[in-house]
């Protein structure tokens, strides 16, 4: 019976140190798998005013994913994530029918991110844009 | 009845899981008196192992392009988390494979076991080994660092001395006449794909022929220690009353892996400077040479052992005839006799090498 305790003990303190041991080795190689920080962008993104112009549409990386800031002229300027909300593909503008495609499965959007037809389940996610001086801060 | 029994109980009617853990582990004897060198073959598969791991880790951010392969090293190293602790360890798992592989050659060879009817676990064993070295030197490339670029140089430049087609084999190896980028593709296409895949296919080859053939009887702690083997009908070497695989020597294997590992942290922990000389962490320039640059340190008898002949060519077909007669001396050493003191003659030449090796080791180093 004591014999039995102690090699209880012995096989309690084995398994111990391989748990031990087995965390110390995955730990590294889970912390060097890890995705690296992306700065989010604390970063503020700047654009000229002046390049612009009424209908254009500027394509921009906005703490770490794409987005977008257009001159619609009638509302004004606005600033979307490029995000599809359907399956994460980027939308890309129509100047002449000034709205948004997803050509993935041909999801439609209007020039201030709603949604005009297609999968997309909601509107693209408007970003927070101010203007100064003649520069676009978005963020 | 529990879920776990159940699974057991599938999986034991299609697998017979019980009959072979009782065949294959229990009832796989080993000789009585088998050794603690038995585990260096066990140790070998662990480094290959982490090894293949380390380096596909290295691989999700190592950038195989001239232009961007030494910072993306230098990112591995100083930015990545862990990155150090991954690439030290396959450094320093580089030097341990081929250690580890020749105290298993040379234990193999003092204890007899490569003789017949094992010359083919022997050939096979020796192709391990070329096939480790070439591996390690197609890896010393990858940082492409002034170490890494030199050294290469130095080490392919001997094709080139091969008289007639010399000059082609070296531009064909190195993908132009010096190393550049395109020896950087090569080599790295050779490092991680086709050393390795051949490096598996050849473990695979030598583990069957072990199970196949038997474990060879140590000629330590008996009488009668001539190889028992009778040319002409294959037979497996049977142990009866021997001791089991598991979990007998299974432990002595765990345990002997534990004792590498042990010595592996150290090295890797306190002494990692040992393995990363100045010149690798200098970027490659192809216009100027470092001085003394060196190979590693399995390859400073080779390099010294050049030096001394007055000409590469004649320097280079000694060494391969020293390779070839070594790969094949199980077809050479006829003997019966497996104990290391009853056949002297055997011994002294192979202390004598041993020496040879050591002295021009040590002489390259300090050369």
């Amino acid at each position: 019976m004591h014999g039995h305790d102690r090699r209880k003990f012995l096989g309690l303190c084995l398994g111990g140190i391989t748990f031990t041991l087995m965390g110390a080795a995955i730990y590294p190689v889970f912390k060097f798998l890890a995705p690296l920080q992306t700065r989010k962008s604390a970063g503020k993104v700047e654009i000229r005013q002046q390049d612009l112009a009424e209908g254009e549409a500027k394509f921009i990386e906005f703490g770490g994913e794409p987005a977008v800031v257009v001159n619609s002229g009638e509302h004004g300027l606005i600033a979307l994530s490029a995000v599809c909300t359907h399956l994460g593909c980027i939308v890309q503008w129509q100047r002449d029918k000034r709205r948004f495609l997803c050509p993935c499965h041909a999801g439609l959007y209007t020039e201030s991110g709603e949604v005009i037809s297609g999968p997309p389940p909601k509107q693209l996610p408007k970003l927070p844009l101010s203007v100064n001086n003649g520069i676009i801060t978005v963020g | 009845m529990k879920i776990s029994k159940k699974t057991y109980d599938w999986l034991e009617t299609r697998l017979g899981i019980e009959e072979l853990i009782g065949k294959s582990l229990k009832g796989y004897l080993l000789p009585r008196n088998i050794n603690f060198w038995y585990s260096m073959g066990s140790i070998l598969l662990f480094i290959f192992a982490l090894q293949g791991i380390t380096g596909i880790l290295l691989l999700i951010y190592y950038v195989p392009d001239a232009e961007k392969a030494f910072n993306s090293v230098k990112a591995i190293m100083n930015e990545i988390p862990f990155g150090w602790f991954i690439r030290t360890c396959h450094v320093i798992g580089a030097s341990s494979m081929v250690f580890f592989l020749l105290l298993h050659m040379l234990s193999v060879l003092f204890m007899g076991s490569y003789k017949s009817p094992r010359e083919l676990n022997w050939l096979s064993g020796f192709m391990l080994f070329t096939l480790v070295l070439a591996i390690s030197l197609t890896g010393y490339l990858l940082p492409w660092s002034q170490l890494s670029f030199w050294a290469t140089t130095v080490a392919t430049n001997s094709v080139g001395t091969i008289p007639l087609i010399g000059d082609f084999l070296l531009e064909f190896l190195r993908g132009g006449k010096l190393v550049g980028p395109p020896t950087l593709g090569r080599f790295f296409a050779l490092h991680v794909a086709v050393l390795p895949v051949t490096i598996a296919v050849f473990v695979m080859i030598h583990l069957f022929l072990v199970k196949r053939i038997g474990i060879s009887t140590p000629p330590f702690g008996l009488d009668d220690t001539k190889n028992r083997w009778d040319d002409g009908k294959f037979r497996y070497e049977d142990h009866p009353g021997g001791i089991p695989f598991f979990p007998h020597y299974l432990l002595q294997d765990l345990t002997s892996i534990a004792l590498y590992l042990a010595i592996f942290v150290f090295f890797v922990f306190f002494t990692p400077s040992l393995f990363f000389p100045a010149d690798a962490f200098i970027p490659a320039d192809s216009l100027r040479t470092p001085a003394h640059i060196k190979p590693e340190w399995y390859f400073l008898a080779n390099y010294q052992a050049l030096k001394l002949f007055p000409n590469e060519f004649i320097g280079i077909i000694v060494q391969a005839l020293a390779m070839t007669f070594i790969a094949f001396l199980p077809f050479l050493d006829r003997g019966k006799e497996k104990h290391p003191l009853k056949r002297p003659v055997f011994t002294a030449c192979a202390i004598g090498g041993i020496l040879i090796f050591l002295a021009l080791t040590i002489w390259g180093h300090y050369s």
